[in-house]
């Protein structure tokens, strides 16, 4: 799916372009704007703001809804479904913690992209009159924006955003249990971190809020250097939040690096889905429109 | 823990090397901030601090390696190390002084307390000297000292200090040890010593056995044709007269007066024309000091001279330097060597029982019957002086005493081979002197090579092999020199040292023929008792007159405190390169083969670390 999007959307979506631009807000327009720009031409059938399915015209049925560009077409009568306006909550969870500033091979930092695909998420949401909602965390909840669609909202969460700073160690679990305990009705929660702390406790936080009946998106932001950890030579690799070190030589341990994460990765994916929530594994270094198409993408398989 | 050669601990900073290296490599691994280190650590973290536990191992055998091969190098040794507990070294005086009346009793008490004091676990031992040492006991228990002890009796020698001292270290070892010496502490026993020396972890405590007030002593006789003159000592404080006699062959022969002031001798004439042969004895009465120097012998015989007989090859040349080294001492009564020339050949016919020693210079032409004409004169007391050669050949030599492999093919010397006394104290070199320099700028190009099994050391060549062997046969001495003396394969015969040296070892091999008349007890040849007389000694029974060391009856004492001071403390713990002492407990530890052995394990762990 990602591969519809053309080279020239690529550029305005690349991580790269959207580094240098000014603001969170033109940020997440670009992206989603972008984004939408590229749906138009691709294949992709299905998604627009209200737009919801064709459905041949039944007798009963509003004729104002009928598509007389189609009956012109087709000499059939079809109707347009509109997605019911909803009351939909959406809570971004961005995690602030010291490992999201790493920045190793991408042009922006996880805590960087994590922002502009949170904008980008509410920027859509914002069209689609979801009220969203933004909370940012390290081992604690560090910022809180409540869910919110009046005007002017969007622009206040995407200006909280911008002003994420990088906090300490990161605790996911501790949150997204807090969360859960505070909602108190059915939510849309879209986690956006990278999740390398212990799994366990992440995976309950999840768990407790899909049992909530909240729908739950994770993101997990990597950056390139933890995705295939191109070090040369030995190094001693000081954790950014701990300050632990490892001296190792990378070429003898990169091959059983992988192979942890690419089990903590299938350990994500195994028991998330099988916990219904969607789990989505980003790499900054690829364009946004990506993880907006993998979640869309996610999102309306499930419808 | 002490050190030969301690500056080669200062290789001991090359273990900068591996450490710099260690640091520089951890400088190679820069600080890498990263996120997942969580994951690093599951399977990689054990490898990595495997790898740092590694480096830690290959630098820790690196440097051990290292500080153990400069140690090595430094020699290391333990000074004074504890054998398991402290030593107690008794030396009791047994010279004649000490058979004055009541002295010795008095000194076995002494001994005996000193043994008594013993601490349990000490070890203790018992030396027993007047011009010599003897150890009476060696380091054990109180009990076999006791014993020992109860053995020694005083004899007829004359007092000498410092060989107790040199006996004292020589049996501490190192150790540290409390030496009790009991003596009469005879100022005479110092006479002749230029120091003595004590190992500073040796304790010295004097005990004194008491002193005699006075005593008189005949020092000395002379013969002339119509008279004797005796030379009286009194050591006394009072002036002493009394009679003085002469005896010839056990009968009162003459008889004088004499007055002898205090402290002081006197010489006194004795009109007496003595006889041509027999021994004389010349006596005082002195009941209140010491008897054994009351009576001096005298053999008036006349003077035999020794013979050597240089068995040469027959050229002009062969024995020319020895025998002319030999015509130096001249014609004189006293120490002539007659010298004669035989061939191999001619020796079997030759009768050698006249002879004091035989220089062996060639074999050539020596048959079965020369073999053992040489080999019976040398078992029957006789001297053989043999010098390798081109004209001796070592099989015929071998052949002679039916030795085996002592003389094993000749060796090409370097220039730089010069000759040096292994012991100094050799009669061979003991008269050398200022002479024994010149040993050092001889240069041989020739020798034998000699295997010392058997064989008694006296000189080695400066690359180490044997240059001067002795050992005895039967009643008789073979010394072999291992290079020739006929100036074939050394210069020896042009140097200034060539003299003595032939003619010390001639009248050390003629000793048992020696000539000589007068002798101090402890010197006398074999056949002589160890106490004053007169003796018939060797194969042609000649008389010899013993006498007691006269200084000994001079009774002047020490006090304990003056005594001590004369002993010169020195710390041979310190270690030192000259410290020959330092040297010898190194070699008997030995502990640098340890720390190489060490360094090799050291080194094998490194590699096994290394591959890991």
């Amino acid at each position: 799916m990602a591969q519809t999007s053309t080279s020239r959307d690529l550029r305005f979506l690349d991580p790269a372009v959207i580094a240098r631009l000014g603001t969170m807000e033109l940020k997440a327009r670009t992206v989603v704007e972008g984004f939408l720009a590229g749906l138009h031409r691709s294949p992709f059938k299905g998604f627009s703001v209200e737009f919801a399915e064709y459905r041949q015209y039944l007798p009963g049925d509003d004729l104002s809804t009928l598509d007389w560009k189609v009956y012109a077409r087709s000499d059939r009568h079809y109707v347009k479904k509109f997605e019911e306006e909803t009351n939909l909550e959406c809570h971004l969870l961005v995690d602030v913690s010291a490992s999201m500033a790493y920045c190793g091979g991408a042009p922006m930092s996880k805590l960087e992209y994590g922002s502009v695909l949170a904008g980008s998420l509410a920027f859509l949401m914002n069209r689609q009159r979801d009220a969203t909602g933004l909370i940012a965390f390290d081992d604690r909840i560090a910022f809180r924006m409540p869910a919110s669609a009046r005007p002017g909202h969007l622009h206040a969460l995407l200006l909280a955003l911008e002003h994420l700073k990088p906090g300490e160690r990161s605790d996911v679990g501790r949150p997204l249990h807090q969360l859960a305990e505070a909602l108190v009705k059915r939510s849309l929660v879209v986690l956006i971190s990278d999740l390398l702390d212990d799994p366990e406790p992440a995976i309950r936080g999840l768990r407790h809020l899909k049992f909530r009946g909240s729908d739950v998106v994770v993101f997990q932001v990597l950056d390139p250097h933890e995705l295939t950890f191109p070090f040369r030579g030995p190094s001693r690799f000081r954790d950014v939040e701990s300050a632990d070190e490892v001296t190792a030589d990378p070429a003898s341990v990169r091959a059983a690096y992988l192979r942890e994460l690419a089990g903590l990765t299938l350990r994500y994916d195994r028991e998330l889905r099988g916990a219904g929530i969607d789990y989505v594994q980003l790499d900054t270094s690829q364009p946004l429109d990506f993880a907006l198409l993998s979640y869309l993408s996610a999102r309306s398989r499930r419808k | 823990m002490h050190f030969l050669f301690p500056v080669f601990l200062l290789g001991g900073l090359a273990i900068a090397v591996p450490i710099v290296l260690h640091f520089l490599r951890r400088d190679v691994a820069p600080p890498v901030p990263f996120t997942a280190v969580r994951l690093l650590r599951k399977s990689p973290v054990a490898r990595s601090k495997r790898r740092r536990l590694r480096d830690l191992l290959l630098l820790a055998a690196r440097v051990v390696a290292l500080l153990l091969l400069a140690a090595a190098f430094a020699r290391p040794y333990v000074a004074g190390a504890a054998r398991g507990s402290t030593l107690r070294i008794i030396a009791v005086d047994r010279s004649y002084s000490m058979n004055a009346p009541g002295r010795f009793a008095h000194a076995l008490d002494l001994a005996g307390r000193a043994i008594d004091e013993a601490a349990v676990g000490e070890r203790v031992a018992v030396l027993a000297f007047d011009d010599h040492v003897g150890t009476v006991a060696a380091p054990g228990s109180a009990t076999a000292a006791r014993t020992a002890l109860a053995a020694i009796s005083a004899g007829f020698g004359a007092t000498r200090y410092s060989e107790v001292f040199t006996k004292a270290a020589e049996i501490a070892a190192g150790d540290e040890a409390r030496l009790i010496l009991v003596s009469d502490l005879q100022r005479s026993g110092w006479d002749g010593e230029d120091r003595s020396v004590l190992p500073a972890g040796i304790s010295l405590d004097v005990r004194d056995a008491g002193r005699a007030a006075s005593n008189l002593s005949v020092v000395s006789v002379s013969v002339t044709p119509d008279r004797v003159i005796a030379a009286v000592r009194n050591s006394g404080p009072q002036p002493r007269t009394g009679k003085i006699r002469i005896e010839h062959d056990g009968r009162i022969a003459q008889t004088s007066t004499y007055t002898v002031g205090p402290d002081s001798a006197v010489d006194v004439a004795i009109p007496y024309r003595p006889p041509s042969t027999g021994t004389m004895t010349v006596s005082i009465d002195d009941p209140d000091g010491l008897s054994a120097d009351n009576s001096r012998f005298v053999v008036l015989d006349a003077v035999p001279s020794n013979s050597v007989l240089l068995v040469t090859s027959g050229a002009n040349s062969s024995g020319y330097y020895i025998a002319r080294a030999l015509a130096a001492l001249g014609g004189t009564d006293v120490g002539r060597i007659d010298v004669r020339s035989s061939t191999a050949a001619a020796l079997a016919d030759d009768n050698l029982t006249k002879y004091s020693a035989v220089v062996l210079l060639s074999t050539r032409a020596l048959d079965r019957r020369g073999r053992e004409s040489i080999a019976g004169f040398v078992r029957a007391g006789g001297g053989l002086l043999i010098a390798g050669s081109p004209e001796v050949e070592a099989a015929v030599v071998s052949a002679i005493f039916n030795w085996s492999s002592s003389m094993t093919g000749t060796i090409e010397m370097p220039a730089a081979v010069a000759l040096s006394p292994t012991d100094p104290r050799h009669p061979v070199f003991r008269p050398f002197a200022s002479l024994s320099a010149n040993l050092g700028q001889v240069r041989f190009a020739r020798a034998w090579r000699m295997t010392p099994d058997g064989w008694d050391i006296a000189a080695r060549f400066t690359d180490g092999n044997p240059a001067l062997v002795e050992r005895r046969e039967g009643s008789g001495r073979v010394v072999v020199f291992a290079s020739d003396l006929d100036r074939q394969w050394n210069d020896f015969p042009l140097h200034p040292a060539f003299v003595p040296f032939v003619i010390e070892a001639i009248r050390y091999l003629s000793a048992p023929h020696d000539r000589g008349r007068d002798y101090i007890v402890g010197t006398a040849p074999a056949g002589a008792d160890l106490r004053p007389g007169a003796y018939r000694v060797g194969p042609d029974n000649r008389s010899i007159a013993v006498n007691v060391d006269p200084r000994e009856g001079v009774t002047k004492e020490m006090g304990q405190q003056e005594f001590a001071q004369r002993v010169e403390r020195v710390d041979t713990t310190s270690g030192s390169s000259g410290d020959v002492r330092s040297i010898h407990l190194e070699a008997g530890q030995s502990y640098w083969r340890y720390g190489l052995l060490l360094m090799l394990l050291a080194l094998v762990a490194e590699s096994f670390v290394g591959r890991a």
